[in-house]
């Protein structure tokens, strides 16, 4: 019997040594011997690392302690020099009367298990800073939607976050979204791309393609979703700015049809004037054409300013002066039109800061539509326009009043949009939507009160001082 | 064709004043006789004066459009029958909304034209003048 464990003993792929109270190695196994040499009767600390002394946490002296068996790491030395990273376990041996008066130690080669550690570190770790650094929103949630992990991106964007609901953190609501793919991700294990309009920490509103995907456990079960959103804003306000390019060519095609028919109208009274030798009616055909070109070339003026965004010009306008400008511009029409115009610009005006261009095409947008108003309005017999400027810290007033044909409510509320319905309206209606640009670009503001064959009244307030307006309108 | 079916009185609807003076003038230069309205409601008022023998009317304006002004005639014993053409230049329109608008409203017959801003005087008195019957005249469509 003896023998038999004897050879196990000898055989066993592994270190095996037997030790004494004072640390001596009494026996040891073939490989122990070829690899750490002929050391019996040394003390182990020596053998198996080259101390002087006892190790610290030696699981040796712990069994002779307490009688019990013991693991742990260490790193031994060969006699060669080689490092060999091994699992040790301790067992006590004991005489008849139960005192342990040996302790064997195993030793398994865990250098492999150590490589793979190593390596799986170092993988996790590229991992991780792959998670860091990746220039999306990524975020991982439980089941509780709450996050777990959040990589800088997410952080800097929506603040701590980790711990947080991630409706909280990146929607600002006190409830789960109705429509949540993370939710639904959880339910069914697969992963969505979503579309959502999130809010970072500073209030901002960001676009963002939203890509949910599992992370399961050992089971399979879906244990958390990884969100990763890519910032896609500004395709979005390209699309937008398309889309509303696309809606002008719509809404422009109108208004453009019903230019050409007064051209063609004026065309043919001139003609036919010509040929029944009406010179009344060649004349007021001419007046038609003039009046449409007119219009047309608006309209285009219109289109090419819109679709070269400038950035403003900005220097001191003094207010007399430009309204007397602008009256200049717009008397002859008023008075053919039979339009009472009064101009007034307070004493106490003086001058304010904008891109002359910019704010003289705005204010005769208005002044314009108001003549326009009272032309198409035939319910009152007599029409006027109220042109005033004055100053009112810290604001420049530009107050534009006409008694014309007015405008309901669904138009008041969409005259400034790109997109309107033309009932009737002249032109493309562009002239609006870029007067409120650069009323907004200026830090200005513009309102309108109007009432359906009473008249309307345009108030725009322009800074005195330039403050130009940070965000961005909206392309529709 | 029998003379007494051939349109002789047309009234003109449309908000654009410019509009009105080159259609006037010109179906009165081809010996029609031609009242003018500027919106859907003094056509109403101009109908029951004036008892036209064809409505051309625009379908965009201020207030009520055209298409409103279809029906309300259709729906008046007095008027029902009276031809219309609808002037637009509003592509929708021209395709669609005549037959969807007017659909939803049941038992009411579309326009017999629907003509297309601009459009051409030729085209337009052809169709004044084929007014005999009421067809569609779906080939004008630009």
């Amino acid at each position: 019997m003896d023998a038999r464990y004897q050879q196990y003993f000898e055989d066993m792929p592994c270190y095996l040594s037997v030790h004494d109270r004072d640390f001596r190695i009494i026996d040891g196994n073939r490989r122990f011997r070829a690899d750490f040499g002929e050391r019996v009767g040394e003390p182990c600390y020596r053998v198996y690392k080259g101390f002087d002394e006892v190790c610290e946490d030696c699981p040796v002296a712990k069994t002779f302690d307490d009688g019990a068996s013991h693991g742990s790491e260490q790193r031994l030395i060969t006699r060669d020099g080689q490092t060999v990273e091994v699992m040790v376990y301790t067992t006590p041996i004991r005489a008849a009367d139960g005192t342990v008066t040996a302790v064997m130690e195993m030793h398994t080669d865990i250098s492999e298990v150590k490589r793979l550690q190593g390596a799986l570190q170092r993988s996790q770790e590229r991992l991780a800073q792959l998670f860091e650094e990746v220039p999306c929103y990524i975020s991982v949630q439980g089941r509780d939607l709450v996050i777990q992990h959040a990589n800088r991106k997410f952080r800097e964007t929506f603040g701590p976050a980790v711990g947080d609901h991630c409706f909280r953190v990146y929607k600002h609501r006190d409830e789960p979204c109705l429509v949540c793919p993370s939710r639904q991700t959880f339910v069914d294990g697969q992963s969505r791309e979503h579309e959502e309009v999130v809010v970072s920490a500073s209030g901002e509103r960001i676009n963002v393609i939203c890509t949910t995907a599992p992370i399961r456990d050992v089971d399979g079960k879906v244990a958390a979703v990884l969100e990763m959103s890519t910032d896609i804003t500004q395709i979005r306000q390209l699309q937008t700015q398309l889309a509303s390019i696309g809606l002008l060519v719509g809404s422009i095609s109108h208004g453009i049809k019903g230019l050409l028919t007064g051209l063609d109208g004026g065309m043919y009274l001139v003609n036919s004037g010509f040929e029944k030798d009406q010179p009344q009616r060649v004349k007021q055909g001419w007046s038609m054409v003039e009046r449409n070109v007119e219009r047309i070339r608006s309209m285009v003026l219109d289109i090419l300013y819109y679709a070269k965004d400038r950035e403003l010009e900005v220097t001191a306008i003094d207010a007399a002066a430009l309204v007397a400008e602008l009256r200049e511009i717009i008397y002859k029409k008023a008075s053919d039109l039979d339009i009472d115009l009064t101009v007034d610009v307070a004493p106490d005006a003086g001058t304010f800061d904008g891109d002359p261009k910019a704010i003289r095409a705005t204010v005769l947008n208005l002044l314009e539509n108001s003549l326009e108003a009272c032309r198409s309005d035939r319910k009152k017999s007599s029409h006027h326009l109220k042109f005033v400027v004055r100053r009112s810290e810290p604001w420049m007033i530009f107050d534009v009043e006409d008694n014309g044909i007015g405008m309901d409510r669904e138009t008041r509320e969409k005259i400034f949009s790109l997109f309107f319905s033309s009932k009737g309206v002249k032109g493309t209606g562009l002239g609006l939507f870029i007067a409120n640009k650069i009323v907004d670009k200026h830090g200005g503001t513009i309102k309108v009160e109007s009432e359906p064959g009473r008249g309307a009244r345009f108030l725009v307030r322009l800074p005195v001082v330039a403050c130009p307006s940070t965000h961005n309108i909206p392309a529709t | 064709m029998p003379p007494n079916s051939r349109p002789h009185r047309i009234l003109v609807v449309d908000d654009d004043p410019d509009i009105l003076v080159y259609l006037s003038m010109l179906l009165e230069d081809n010996g029609y006789v031609v009242e003018s309205a500027g919106d859907t409601a003094s056509a109403f008022a101009a109908v029951d004066r004036f008892r036209p023998d064809l409505v051309l009317v625009d379908v965009l304006m201020p207030g009520r459009s055209g298409l409103d002004l279809v029906v309300t005639l259709r729906r008046d014993s007095r008027w029902k029958d009276i031809p219309v053409i609808v002037i637009t230049g509003n592509d929708q329109v021209l395709h669609d909304d005549c037959k969807t608008y007017l659909g939803a409203h049941d038992g009411i017959r579309a326009p017999e034209g629907v003509l297309g801003k601009p459009m051409d005087p030729h085209t337009l008195l052809d169709a004044v003048r084929n007014l005999s019957s009421s067809f569609r005249l779906s080939d004008t469509f630009s």
